[in-house]
C-alpha cells in the first residue's frame, strides 16, 4: 500500500465513523431533558378517583415548581424527604409557591374538563386566597402523607445517586 | 537471516521486559474501583496510584539511561528487574494508600533503568537498530494496550494484590535469563567506557508522542471504567471487550511494515486514534459492541503511531538508550498529561449527569401510567433491591419481578423499567462524551504538529 492511500483510507475510516455514530444518534444520546413546569402538559382522562388524585397532585407540583424557578422532579424529590421538607419549609416563597400549586391543579383539572368549569372558578379563587402561612404549616405537618411519597420517591433518588 | 536461539530468547526477554514495565503504566486501571474501596480512600487520592507511576516513568527515564551508559546496560537492566520486583512485592503487600503510592514509585525507578537500558541490548541481539526500535515501541505499545485486560482479568479472579505478585517471578525470570549478559559485560570494558554524546531529542516526534499517549490514556482508561462502572459488566468482560484494542494493533503490523514511509504511518495513526476516540465519544447506545468500530479504529491507530514516531525518534540518534528514554519521557508525560487533563472534566460530568439522570428517572416514574399504588409497591422493591447494589450504577430488573400478571399492567411495568434503565445507561455514556473528544482533540493536536515540522523534518 502507498504511503498516500494509507493516509486516505485512514481518514477516510476515521470520517466514517464519526458520521454513522452521529447519525445512529450519537449526539443526543443523553437523559432526557425535563419538561418545563410552567409549560401545560398533556392530560389523559383519569380512570378513577386515585388517578385524578394523582394528577392534580403532579399539576400541583408543576405551579409550585414554576413559582419556585425549579423543576417539578426535583421538588417532588425535595418533598419527599423529611430533610428536604424542613429545607423547603424554611424558603419564605414556599407559600406562595403551593398556593399557586393549587391554582395550577384545578385549573388544569378544569381545562381537562374533570372539575365542571364553575366548580374550578370557584375552588380557584378560594385556593388563590388561602393563607400562605398555613399552607406551609401544612407542609410541615404532613409528614405521614408525604412520608408514603417518600417511599416511591426515595429510592428512586438513592438509585440515581449510585450513578 | 537467521539468528541463533541463543539470541531469539534473549531478543525474546528483552520485549517482554518492555512490554511487563510499560503494562504497569495501565494494569491497575481496572482494579481502582477494588483499591478504592478496600483501601477506604478519595478517588483522588486512587488516581495516584497510576499517575504517579507514569510520573516517576517520565521524570527518571533519561537519568537511568545516561546511569545505563555508564554502569552497563545488562547490569542496569537486572539491577532495574531486581529494583521493579521490589516496587512490586512493595505494592502488593501494602495495606494503605501511601505505602502502595510509594512503591508504585520505586517499580517505576526499577522499570525506567530497565527499559531504557533494553534499548542498548536490543540492537546487537537483533543485528539492527532500526528493527531494535520497532520491536521496543511494539512491545512498549502492547504491553500497554494489554495491561487493562491483565489486570482486570487477575481483580477479578483473585484480587487488586495478585497483579502485582504476579509481576515478582516474571521479573526475576527474565532477571536469569539476563545474568549471562550481566557477566559477558564485565569482561567487556570497551562497553562501559566512552560516553558518547548525545544529541538533542527529536523535538517533532517526542512532542506527538506525548499527545497521542495523552489521548491513549482516555482509551485505555476512560473505556474501561465506562464498560465497568458505568455499565457494569464485570472486569472480566470488561478485560475481553478492550482486548480488542491490542488485537488491532497486532492486526496492524504486517499493514506497517507495507509503508516504508513512517511519517505517512504516523499520519494515519493519529487520525485513526482521533476518529475512534471520536466515536467513542459519540456512542449511540451502551453496548460494548457499539464501541468496537471505536476500539479497532484506536487499536490499528495505535500499532502504526507509536512505532512510527518511536522509530524517528531513534532513528540515526545515539546513543539509543538515552533517546529511548526520552521517548519513554514524552509517553509517560503524556499520560499525566491525559490524567490529569481528563479526570476533572470527567468527575465533573459525572456530577452533572447523576443529577440529570435523577431528574430523568424521577420524570418517567412521575409520568408513568401505573396506579399510584402500583408505584409505591414497586418503590418497596426498588428498595430492596439498592440494598444489594450500593454505591454502584444499578441493574433495576429485579425490582421490576414479578410482573403483574394483567397485560395493560404488565406492559406499563416493562416500559417504565426499560426507561428507568434507558436514563441510567444514557446517563453513564454521556459522563464520558466529553473526556472521549477531549482526547480526541490530542490526537488531533499531535497530528498538526507533525504538519507543522512537516517542512524540516523527515519522519
Amino acid at each position: 500500500m502507498s504511503a498516500r492511500t494509507l493516509v486516505r483510507v485512514s481518514i477516510a475510516a476515521a470520517v466514517a465513523l464519526v458520521v454513522v455514530s452521529l447519525a445512529l444518534g450519537g449526539a443526543s444520546y443523553a437523559p432526557r431533558a425535563i419538561a418545563d413546569p410552567c409549560q401545560p402538559r398533556p392530560v389523559a382522562s383519569p380512570s378513577g378517583t386515585a388517578e385524578l388524585a394523582q394528577q392534580l397532585t403532579l399539576s400541583a407540583l408543576d405551579g409550585a415548581a414554576c413559582d419556585l424557578h425549579t423543576s417539578r422532579e426535583t421538588l417532588a424529590l425535595a418533598l419527599a424527604s423529611p430533610a428536604g421538607r424542613r429545607r423547603f419549609a424554611r424558603d419564605p416563597r414556599l407559600g406562595s409557591a403551593l398556593r399557586a400549586g393549587l391554582v395550577r391543579a384545578i385549573d388544569d383539572a378544569g381545562r381537562a374538563g374533570e372539575i365542571p368549569g364553575p366548580v374550578a372558578d370557584v375552588l380557584s379563587a378560594v385556593a388563590s386566597r388561602l393563607p400562605a402561612d398555613q399552607l406551609v404549616g401544612a407542609v410541615r405537618n404532613a409528614g405521614g402523607l408525604l412520608d408514603r411519597a417518600q417511599g416511591v420517591l426515595g429510592p428512586l433518588a438513592q438509585i440515581l445517586g449510585g450513578l | 537471516m537467521d539468528r541463533p536461539s541463543g539470541s531469539r530468547l534473549i531478543t525474546a526477554a528483552l520485549a517482554v521486559v518492555v512490554g511487563l514495565v510499560l503494562a504497569d503504566s495501565s494494569v491497575v486501571v481496572l482494579a481502582l474501583p477494588e483499591i478504592y474501596r478496600q483501601l477506604d480512600v478519595s478517588v483522588s487520592a486512587v488516581a495516584w496510584v497510576l499517575i504517579a507511576f507514569n510520573l516517576v516513568l517520565a521524570c527518571a527515564a533519561v537519568p537511568f539511561a545516561f546511569v545505563a551508559r555508564r554502569t552497563g546496560a545488562a547490569r542496569s537492566a537486572s539491577l532495574g528487574l531486581v529494583v521493579f520486583a521490589a516496587g512490586s512485592v512493595g505494592c502488593a503487600a501494602s495495606g494503605a494508600i501511601a505505602p502502595l503510592i510509594a512503591s508504585r514509585c520505586v517499580q517505576a525507578l526499577g522499570g525506567a533503568a530497565a527499559v531504557t537500558s533494553v534499548l542498548e541490548l536490543m540492537p546487537p541481539a537483533l543485528g539492527s537498530e532500526r528493527r531494535a526500535a520497532t520491536l521496543w515501541a511494539t512491545a512498549g505499545a502492547l504491553g500497554a494496550a494489554l495491561g487493562p485486560a491483565a489486570g482486570g482479568a487477575l481483580t477479578q479472579l483473585v484480587s487488586w494484590e495478585s497483579i502485582f505478585w504476579v509481576q515478582v517471578p516474571v521479573a526475576l525470570v527474565l532477571l536469569a535469563t539476563l545474568l549471562p549478559s550481566v557477566r559477558r559485560e564485565r569482561g567487556a570494558a570497551e562497553v562501559l567506557a566512552e560516553p558518547v554524546p548525545a544529541g538533542r531529542p527529536h523535538l517533532a516526534a517526542n512532542l506527538a508522542l506525548c499527545l497521542v499517549s495523552a489521548a491513549l490514556a482516555a482509551a485505555l482508561f476512560l473505556i474501561v471504567l465506562l464498560l465497568i462502572e458505568g455499565w457494569r459488566h464485570s472486569p472480566i468482560a470488561a478485560a475481553i471487550a478492550v482486548s480488542a484494542m491490542p488485537a488491532a494493533a497486532l492486526a496492524s503490523r504486517p499493514l506497517a511494515r507495507t509503508v516504508a514511509d513512517g511519517r505517512a504511518r504516523a499520519i494515519a495513526g493519529a487520525v485513526l486514534v482521533a476518529g475512534g476516540l471520536a466515536g467513542l465519544g459519540l456512542l449511540p447506545r451502551a453496548s460494548i459492541v457499539a464501541t468496537l468500530p471505536s476500539q479497532l479504529l484506536v487499536g490499528v491507530g495505535l500499532g502504526l503511531v507509536l512505532s512510527a514516531l518511536t522509530e524517528a525518534a531513534l532513528e540515526g540518534r545515539a546513543p539509543q538508550a538515552i533517546h529511548g528514554g526520552w521517548t519513554l519521557t514524552a509517553r509517560h508525560a503524556g499520560v499525566v498529561l491525559g490524567l490529569l487533563v481528563l479526570t476533572p472534566v470527567f468527575t465533573s460530568d459525572l456530577v452533572h449527569e447523576r443529577s440529570a439522570a435523577e431528574q430523568a428517572g424521577t420524570a418517567a416514574l412521575l409520568d408513568s401510567p401505573l396506579p399510584p399504588l402500583d408505584k409505591i409497591d414497586l418503590a418497596g422493591r426498588l428498595h430492596d433491591v439498592l440494598a444489594t447494589q450500593h454505591g454502584k450504577v444499578p441493574v433495576i430488573g429485579a425490582a421490576f419481578r414479578p410482573l403483574p400478571s394483567d397485560p395493560i399492567e404488565r406492559r406499563r411495568t416493562l416500559s417504565l423499567e426499560a426507561t428507568m434503565q434507558d436514563q441510567l445507561d444514557r446517563a453513564a455514556t454521556h459522563a464520558f462524551s466529553a473526556s472521549f473528544l477531549i482526547a480526541s482533540g490530542f490526537a488531533l493536536a499531535a497530528l498538526a504538529g507533525l504538519a507543522l515540522a512537516r517542512a524540516r523534518i523527515e519522519l
